[in-house]
């Protein structure tokens, strides 16, 4: 599905991704965790088409370059930000996305119903986006990410501002589109959120740290959660570093 | 420090933090009243001209040298042959200078002057007038008017009857009459008639400006655009679907703007001077369109956005030959003005309701913009993939 190779992005001087090399197969969730400038929104862009890399290869569902329409038109994006139009409805939102992607019609209107359904949203269909609570506009995000029908999931910290029992529903869907054989490539600040997923990968200053199912690498460092695996690989990464957990214990990614 | 205190300073630093805004907040007006003195600091001068044939001559350096003594009139010559004397190729050729601009107004004295003098006539001074601008017409007339009267004085005297008897200290002098003939328009152009048209292209450009510039910012700022150029569309789709959704509330707009035009103009309008001005709008619309959103670019959040409109604002309404006319304007301010779109759009505006010409004759300004929207287009596409990161 994702092929990257020895890949490098530098911006101004500062490497923001060096010498990564990955593969994601079909059908999985794949969490990006890692702090803060760790290049997990690099990476995500540089699949995604919008950045180009320094070095190295990135090969999309087994033939195209990052951004060739044929590529693009196959990947569902949700950015960080709650980027909807608020004037729209939240169906119109979903129907203007789906009309990027070429869809149009019958078809368009039927995997409108589809997604709106899926994210529990048919009912608050009409309501203008501005008047959408921070939760259900990220649910109506989702839905126009997957109206066009992609096999890679793109999705930039999608539970960010989302209360616990709505994170846990987002995560549920993300296993029922995994199970449909959707790629879902997910960047998440909630460490424990993304041991629900299938594999993830430890980033930090643009090197893989750590890549594995969450089981293995709780098993590897010998930890009773992914939190504590996190703290883990970074500090021996880096020794001495304790910075990455606080003092209350909670660990920041 | 109190909680107003507070406020003030975390403003303070966020200004100062942000060096656009703050150079902005100090530069624009320095920058903007320093290009408004160079450009101005000469006052609008009309040029004056004077022809004659045969015994006249005899008077042209006297009249020529009474018109200097007038304020912000110059006298300039004319390159019309000596031995031109066919009335109408005369006129012609007056006219072809008043049209390129080598004159405001030529004062000219027929071979019949003196004669008409002798036999105690008043006489006729003929005033050809370019009519187009007010302010200049005014000037040339009335320093032909003054100038006339010295010229009076000294032609053969002709006792004015009527003034004798009721004006005992005045000089009882016949005055000359002056004939007017108008290039453009007519002595009923009012000073407002001048600017009425350009307000047209102005308030095109200025509306449409802001709100591309305003909402194409939104679209940046909220993640929405990254999501559409993620998706198999391009810059310049996003900009053409963005010119035709403004259109459709543009172009009412301009034509409320146009009709109430119309209805206040003091001269009559055509149906195809209305339909080149439309075309003309159009063209303003379009530029107006993509300069909103090449702006909207440059800026780095809506603060910034809004800080860009009084720098583009408001060059264009000192240097687009709106108010004062460029052709004054030392050499350099010319060129600065011949940049901006509406300075072609107001020159054009003019030509068609002012001079009646038609539109094509305009070309070389509608040249300028259909060039400009491309280049715009063009530094969009560019400009709009590198801060989108599309080029990395």
């Amino acid at each position: 599905m994702i092929e990257m190779e020895h890949v490098r992005k530098v911006y101004d001087g500062h490497t923001a991704l060096d010498d990564l090399t990955l593969s994601v197969p079909e059908g999985r969730i794949f969490g990006l965790l890692g702090p803060n400038g760790a290049g997990k929104t690099t990476l995500l862009r540089l699949i995604m088409g919008v950045l180009r890399p320094d070095a190295g290869t990135i090969t999309l569902f087994g033939e195209y370059a990052p951004g060739v329409p044929a590529a693009t038109r196959q990947i569902g994006y949700m950015p960080q930000q709650l980027a909807l139009y608020e004037g729209l409805s939240v169906r119109e939102n979903v129907l203007f996305f789906g009309r990027m992607y070429g869809l149009g019609g019958a078809v368009l209107q039927a995997r409108a119903d589809e997604v709106l359904e899926r994210v529990e949203l048919r009912e608050r269909q009409s309501s203008l986006a501005g008047t959408l609570s921070g939760g259900m506009m990220r649910r109506a995000m989702l839905a126009s990410a997957l109206v066009h029908g992609p096999r890679l999931l793109i999705l930039d910290e999608p539970t960010a501002g989302v209360d616990p029992l709505l994170r846990l529903r987002f995560w549920e869907w993300f296993r029922q589109l995994a199970a449909e054989g959707i790629t879902v490539l997910v960047t998440t600040h909630h460490i424990s959120e993304a041991g629900q997923g299938s594999e993830v990968l430890f980033l930090r200053e643009g090197r893989i740290l750590e890549r594995g199912r969450p089981e293995e690498l709780i098993a590897r460092y010998g930890v009773a959660d992914l939190e504590a695996a996190f703290v883990q690989a970074t500090r021996q990464a880096v020794p001495g570093n304790d910075a990455a957990r606080t003092a209350n214990g909670e660990t920041r990614a | 420090m109190s909680t107003m205190g507070w406020i003030a300073l975390r403003v303070i630093l966020e200004i100062v933090r942000d060096r656009r805004t703050l150079a902005f907040f100090f530069l624009v007006p320095v920058v903007v009243m320093s290009l408004v003195y160079l450009a101005l600091f000469q006052d609008e001068t009309a040029r004056i001209a004077v022809v004659a044939r045969g015994a006249a001559r005899l008077f042209v350096y006297d009249l020529e040298r009474a018109l200097e003594q007038e304020q912000d009139v110059v006298v300039v010559p004319l390159e019309i042959p000596d031995e031109e004397r066919d009335p109408q190729r005369l006129e012609a050729d007056i006219q072809a200078a008043l049209r390129t601009g080598q004159a405001d107004g030529v004062l000219f004295f027929e071979e019949s002057l003196l004669a008409e003098r002798f036999e105690g006539k008043r006489g006729t001074l003929h005033l050809y007038l370019e009519g187009s601008r007010p302010t200049l017409t005014g000037l040339v007339a009335s320093a032909v008017g003054n100038a006339s009267d010295d010229l009076a004085a000294s032609l053969p005297v002709v006792i004015d009857a009527d003034c004798s008897a009721k004006c005992a200290n005045s000089v009882n002098v016949k005055p000359l009459e002056i004939d007017k003939h108008y290039l453009y328009g007519s002595e009923d152009y009012r000073l407002i008639d001048f600017f009425l048209p350009v307000l047209l292209p102005f308030f095109v450009f200025f509306l449409t400006f802001i709100l591309s510039n305003i909402t194409f910012q939104r679209e940046r700022v909220r993640g929405t655009l990254e999501r559409l150029l993620i998706a198999p569309v391009t810059l310049t789709q996003v900009v053409l679907g963005y010119m035709g959704g403004f259109l459709l509330f543009s172009i009412p707009q301009a034509g409320i703007v146009l009709v109430y035009l119309l209805a206040l103009i003091g001269f009559p309008v055509t149906v195809l001077q209305v339909l080149d001005l439309c075309a003309i709008t159009m063209l303003m619309l379009l530029i107006s369109l993509l300069m909103g959103l090449l702006v909207s670019f440059a800026a780095r959040n809506e603060f910034q956005a809004v800080q860009f409109i009084p720098l583009v604002i408001l060059p264009q309404v000192f240097f687009s030959d709106m108010i004062w006319s460029i052709e004054r304007f030392p050499a350099v301010f010319r060129w600065f003005a011949m940049l901006l779109p509406l300075t072609h759009a107001n020159i054009a505006t003019r030509n068609v309701m002012l001079k009646q010409q038609p539109l094509w004759q305009s070309w070389p300004h509608l040249l300028a913009m259909a060039a400009m929207f491309l280049a715009a287009l063009a530094l969009l596409s560019l400009v709009g993939r590198r801060r989108t990161g599309m080029l990395g």
